[in-house]
């Protein structure tokens, strides 16, 4: 398995150092900004830092989507599939790069939030109308979003874990597309519909299993589990497709 | 040791190969005949356990072919499947990593003999380079069967003389070698057994010693006798 995580890292390499790059970019910007007192480069560098922080994560999974893709329809599969390895270690190796892939990229993303927000505040005299601005910014998402660890931990992992269950999802997609539907019409279209009724079954799950009373927080680690769960069944079943129907 | 019993195997509503049963034993390099589109490919496939069989089976040492069965059996695809970011050195190393009966000391031997560099890039080589370096990889394992799907296309007359003798060095009375090939000639001199496909059906299974003896016929009369009405038409 940690073989195979290997090869699913390299892989999906040259897109991760992609992202690297444009993060390394954009906090050069940020930090020329607060350091030099520009306030145009400091908003520059904070409105790309969050984009990269949403869009980066965004990227990885899509990337470990299409190497799914490349890696059960293209003669590059041979690789993958001649080698004394189970669909469930093949497809578990892909699942668990992407996702530890997803959770460390979140993490970078987080503490370099946290250590930007730190150095703003010691930088910018104007305390109260920079906190009102992040307040603000993050109440556009919820208004009973507070700037505390444990809140914001917990909507980290949530939004972490929900593009891991949607990864999950498009990947059973993959799967049924060049398993169950390979060389039939619409195949792209149906596996795209079965991605989208996942998608939605998840959401459905994580809002009509939640008291409505129960903190923003509870909520956030409520939908993880769903997300995670999903997840899981998820790649047993795509695993499952492979291991029966996929001819390469 | 390999066999394939009512095996089919249909895509869509064309039936590529059609309740194929055959076996394969030890000390014996087979050559695997037929025109394109007579199921050689495919059948190999579902054999390396690449192409799932609409229906039959295929038993290695007894078993369905699957996870066990990769271990032991050694499949050169026809098509070049290298990922594209990959150097002859990370073929080997990847091999290395699956597969524990691969000799990378047995595969740098290989590429010498086949003039190919560690640091060359796979996107980079021409057709018959990268036929060498699938042969290289695939003959590095000390498997018990081998099964090379057209290992001869894009190759110089030079290179196929090694080819051919870096495939009877590692015969051995332990293991299989099937070849398929449109190379009746080359064929001949490697194999002692054939097997000849037609439509996706088996058409005849010979020992070629025995042709020789009883009928006075070589490989290439026989694929003549078989394939020559079909190919006279074409």
């Amino acid at each position: 398995m940690i073989k195979l995580m290997k090869y699913e890292l390299r892989k999906t390499l040259f897109v991760k150092l992609i992202v690297l790059a444009a993060a390394a970019l954009a906090e050069i910007v940020f930090l020329i900004g607060v350091l030099g007192d520009r306030e145009r480069m400091t908003g520059t560098g904070i409105v790309l830092l969050t984009m990269l922080a949403m869009g980066g994560i965004m990227v990885i999974g899509l990337a470990s989507v299409v190497t799914l893709h490349r890696d059960v329809s293209t003669k590059q599969s041979y690789m993958l599939f001649m080698t004394p390895n189970s669909s469930y270690s093949i497809l578990g190796a892909k699942m668990l790069e992407n996702g530890l892939s997803i959770l460390l990229a979140g993490a970078c993303f987080f503490a370099l939030g946290a250590l930007d927000i730190t150095l703003l505040f010691a930088h910018e005299k104007r305390l109260d109308a920079l906190w009102n601005t992040i307040r603000s910014f993050l109440e556009q998402f919820n208004e009973q979003i507070t700037l505390d660890l444990p809140t914001m931990l917990s909507l980290a992992a949530n939004l972490i874990c929900s593009w891991i269950s949607t990864t999950a999802a498009m990947y059973l997609g993959v799967v049924i597309a060049n398993a169950l539907l390979k060389g039939k019409r619409f195949s792209g279209f149906v596996s795209f519909l079965v991605i989208v009724a996942l998608l939605w079954l998840i959401g459905y799950v994580q809002v009509e299993t939640l008291d409505a009373s129960v903190s923003i927080r509870t909520a956030y680690w409520a939908d993880t589990g769903v997300a995670l769960g999903f997840s899981v069944v998820m790649y047993f079943l795509a695993a499952q497709i492979m291991e029966r129907k996929l001819s390469v | 040791m390999l066999e394939s019993q009512s095996i089919t195997k249909k895509f869509g509503s064309k039936t590529a190969v059609d309740q194929v049963t055959m076996r394969f034993e030890t000390g014996h390099v087979y050559a695997m005949l037929g025109p394109n589109g007579s199921g050689k490919t495919t059948w190999m496939k579902m054999a390396a356990g690449l192409i799932k069989p609409t229906s039959g089976t295929v038993l290695f040492d007894g078993s369905p072919v699957g996870i066990e069965s990769r271990k032991h059996i050694a499949y050169m695809s026809t098509e070049p499947y290298f990922y594209a970011w990959m150097t002859v050195k990370d073929v080997g190393k990847y091999y290395e990593d699956f597969f524990e009966d691969f000799s990378y000391e047995r595969y740098t031997g290989l590429l010498k003999k086949m003039e190919l560099t560690e640091e060359m890039k796979t996107t980079s080589l021409s057709s018959g380079m990268m036929a060498k370096l699938k042969i290289a990889v695939t003959m590095a394992r000390d498997a018990m069967v081998y099964m090379l799907d057209e290992p001869f296309n894009g190759i110089d007359l030079l290179a196929r003389d090694e080819i051919r003798a870096c495939i009877l060095e590692y015969a051995s009375e332990t293991k299989v070698l099937l070849l398929s090939s449109h190379l009746v000639e080359e064929m001949e001199a490697i194999a002692d057994k054939a097997v000849f496909l037609k439509n996706g059906h088996l058409v005849d299974q010979v020992d070629l010693e025995e042709m020789r003896r009883e009928k006075g016929i070589s490989m290439a009369d026989r694929y003549r006798e078989i394939y020559g009405h079909e190919e006279a038409q074409a």
